[in-house]
C-alpha cells in the first residue's frame, strides 16, 4: 500500500476518534523518515484512566493479526458517520502510547518496517 | 466427519463416490448428499481440512474470523466446494499475495472464502464441455485467474457496506461472478440452473448439528481454564451485546469460552428452527447451520440473529412461499450474514433488511449463474449497501450537528 494512502487512513480513524469527543483543539503532526513515521494527536479534552486503557489496549493488540490488518485494516479512514474504530489502526502500527497532556489526550503512533526503531524518534 | 462419512457409506463405496463428487456440476445447488451422504460428510471434511492447512502454513491464529471460514468451507463442502475446485482459487489468492509483496496470512481469510466461486472450476473443468485434459487445465487456470482478481476486488466491496454484510468476499464473489456469467451468455455457454436437493432422511445428517452443537457448549464451560461457569456466561452475555460489525472477533473481544457457547446455541437455535418446519437435514440446510456456527465466532450472536431472521421468514409467509422450499429455507439461515445490521441499529431494521433479503435472494443467484456458492453474502451485500448508502446520508446530514448559519 502507498505510504500516502496508509497515512490517510490511519489519520482519518484516529481523528475521527477525537471529533467524537468534540474538541475545541485538535492538533495532528506528523513526521516522517524512509523506514517508518511518527503520527502525534493532541486534543483539549483529558480522559480518565479507564478511558486512557480502553484506547491503549484498542491501539496495542497483544498479537499481530495480519488476517485482519491488511483486509479489514482497509476500511480504517472510511466510515466517519460511525464510532471510530481503533482496533482497526491498532493492528496497522508498531507500536501507541497514550497518555493526557497538560491540556488534554496525547496520542503518538509509531509505524514503518521491523528494522524501524521508534525510540529514535523524538517531537 | 470423515469417520461418520465411511461408516455410514461403506469405504470402498464412499471413496468411488468422493471421487465423482469431484467431477460433478457445483453451481447453486448442488446438494452433494444426494450422490451420496457419506462421500459428501469426507468432501466437506476434506474441503475444511484445506482451511486448516492455510491457517497453519500461514502462520495465522485459529481465532474467529479463521473458524468462521474454516466451518463456512466445510458447510459448503456439502454442497459446492470441493479439493479439487477450490485448490486452484486458494493458489490463486496466494499467487496475489506473492505478487503485492504479502504474506499468504494477509490473503488468507480472502484464500479461504473465495473458494465461493469454485464452482466456475468444476462448471469449465466437466459440466461445459464433457472432461478432458483440456477443459480441466481451463478450469484450473480460470480458477487462478479469479483467485488473483479476488483480493483486489473484496478490500473494495467491503467498503460500500461498511462491514454491515458478513459474507464480504461472498458480495465479491457475486459481483465477480456477474462479470463471468455475461461473458459466459454472450458465448451462448451460460447453462440454465438447476435445483438438486436432497430429501431423504438420514440419521447422521440429522442430529449431525445438536451433537456438534452440545460439545461447543461443553467446550465452552472447559476450555478456559481457571474461569467460572459464572465468567463464561458472563462473557456470553457480552458478546449479545455487541453490534458484530466486521471484523468482530468475539474470542478477542470477549472469551473463547463465551464464543463457543454462542456457537453451541446458534447451532440448537438454528437447527430447532429447521426442525420445527420439518425442513430437510440435507447438505444445503446443514452447510446454512455450519456456517452460522462458524460466524458465532465472527460477528453473530443469538441476539443480532434472530430479528433478521424474522424479517425472513414474515416475508416467506407474506408472498405466501413454503418456509421448507430450498430458496426460503436457505434465506432464513444465510441471512444472518446482515445480523450486524440488527446489532447497529435494532430489531426493526434487523427485520427489514431480513425482509428485503429475502426478496434480493430469490433473483441474484440468476445474475450470476449460481457460480456464487454464497449468493445470500451477495444478496446480504446489495441489501446492506443500500441501507447503510441511506443511513449514512441521513447521519451526515443531521442539522443540529451543523455549525451554526
Amino acid at each position: 500500500m502507498k505510504r500516502k494512502e496508509f497515512l490517510g487512513r490511519l489519520i482519518g480513524e484516529i481523528s475521527g476518534y477525537i471529533l467524537q469527543g468534540n474538541p475545541l483543539r485538535m492538533v495532528i503532526s506528523l513526521h516522517q523518515e524512509e523506514d517508518g513515521a511518527h503520527i502525534s494527536i493532541f486534543d483539549d479534552i483529558k480522559r480518565d484512566e479507564s478511558e486512557l486503557k480502553k484506547i491503549r489496549t484498542a491501539l496495542n493488540p497483544t498479537s499481530k493479526r495480519p488476517e485482519l490488518a491488511e483486509y479489514y485494516g482497509l476500511m480504517a479512514g472510511h466510515d466517519t458517520p460511525w464510532d471510530a474504530r481503533l482496533k482497526l489502526v491498532g493492528w496497522q502500527i508498531k507500536k501507541a502510547t497514550v497518555e493526557n497532556s497538560d491540556s488534554g489526550i496525547q496520542i503518538e503512533l509509531w509505524l514503518g518496517g521491523d528494522a524501524f526503531n521508534p525510540d529514535h524518534f523524538t517531537l | 466427519m470423515i469417520t461418520a462419512g465411511f461408516v455410514s457409506g461403506g469405504f470402498i463405496e464412499t471413496v468411488r463416490a468422493f471421487i465423482t463428487l469431484q467431477t460433478l456440476g457445483a453451481r447453486l445447488i448442488q446438494d452433494f448428499t444426494y450422490t451420496h451422504v457419506g462421500a459428501a460428510l469426507v468432501n466437506s471434511a476434506l474441503v475444511g481440512i484445506c482451511g486448516l492447512v492455510i491457517v497453519f502454513f500461514s502462520e495465522i491464529h485459529l481465532a474467529g474470523p479463521t473458524m468462521a471460514a474454516i466451518l463456512t468451507l466445510t458447510g459448503f463442502g456439502l454442497f459446492g466446494n470441493t479439493p479439487f475446485n477450490s485448490i486452484p482459487i486458494i493458489l490463486g489468492v496466494w499467487i496475489a499475495a506473492v505478487t503485492a509483496r504479502k504474506t499468504l496470512g494477509a490473503y488468507s481469510i480472502i484464500a479461504m472464502f473465495g473458494t465461493a466461486l469454485a464452482p466456475i472450476v468444476t462448471y469449465l473443468a466437466f459440466e461445459l464441455f464433457g472432461g478432458g485434459l483440456w477443459t480441466i487445465v481451463l478450469g484450473i487456470a480460470v480458477g487462478l485467474v479469479i483467485g488473483f482478481l479476488l483480493p483486489a476486488i473484496a478490500g473494495t466491496m467491503l467498503l460500500t457496506h461498511q462491514g454491515y454484510n458478513l459474507y464480504n468476499i461472498g458480495f465479491s464473489c457475486g459481483f465477480l461472478g456477474l462479470f463471468i456469467a455475461g461473458l459466459l451468455k454472450a458465448a451462448g455457454r451460460l447453462r440454465d440452473l438447476s435445483i438438486v436437493w436432497n430429501e431423504t432422511f438420514h440419521p447422521v445428517l440429522y442430529l449431525l448439528i445438536p451433537f456438534f452443537g452440545v460439545m461447543l457448549i461443553v467446550c465452552g464451560f472447559l476450555i478456559d481454564r481457571n474461569v467460572s461457569v459464572r465468567d463464561t456466561l458472563a462473557s456470553f452475555v457480552k458478546i449479545q451485546k455487541l453490534p458484530g460489525r466486521l471484523p468482530s472477533d468475539f474470542i478477542d473481544m470477549a472469551s473463547a469460552g463465551g464464543t463457543l457457547v454462542n456457537m453451541g446455541l446458534l447451532a440448537l437455535a438454528s437447527w430447532t428452527y429447521a426442525a420445527i418446519i420439518k425442513a430437510p437435514m440435507n447438505g444445503p440446510v446443514l452447510g446454512g447451520m455450519l456456517t452460522i456456527i462458524g460466524f458465532g465466532g465472527f460477528g453473530k450472536s443469538l441476539k443480532n440473529c434472530w430479528p433478521v431472521m424474522a424479517g425472513t421468514i414474515i416475508a416467506t409467509l407474506v408472498f405466501g412461499k413454503s418456509l421448507t422450499a430450498p430458496g426460503p429455507i436457505l434465506a432464513a439461515l444465510f441471512c444472518t450474514t446482515l445480523a450486524p445490521v440488527a446489532g447497529q441499529f435494532g430489531i426493526i431494521a434487523g427485520l427489514l433488511v431480513g425482509f428485503i433479503h429475502l426478496t434480493m435472494v430469490e433473483t441474484t443467484a440468476i445474475w450470476h449463474g449460481g457460480l456464487d456458492l454464497y449468493n445470500n453474502g451477495f444478496a446480504g451485500g446489495l441489501t446492506a449497501t443500500l441501507f447503510i448508502a441511506f443511513m449514512q446520508w441521513y447521519r451526515t446530514n443531521r442539522p443540529r450537528e451543523d455549525f451554526e448559519q
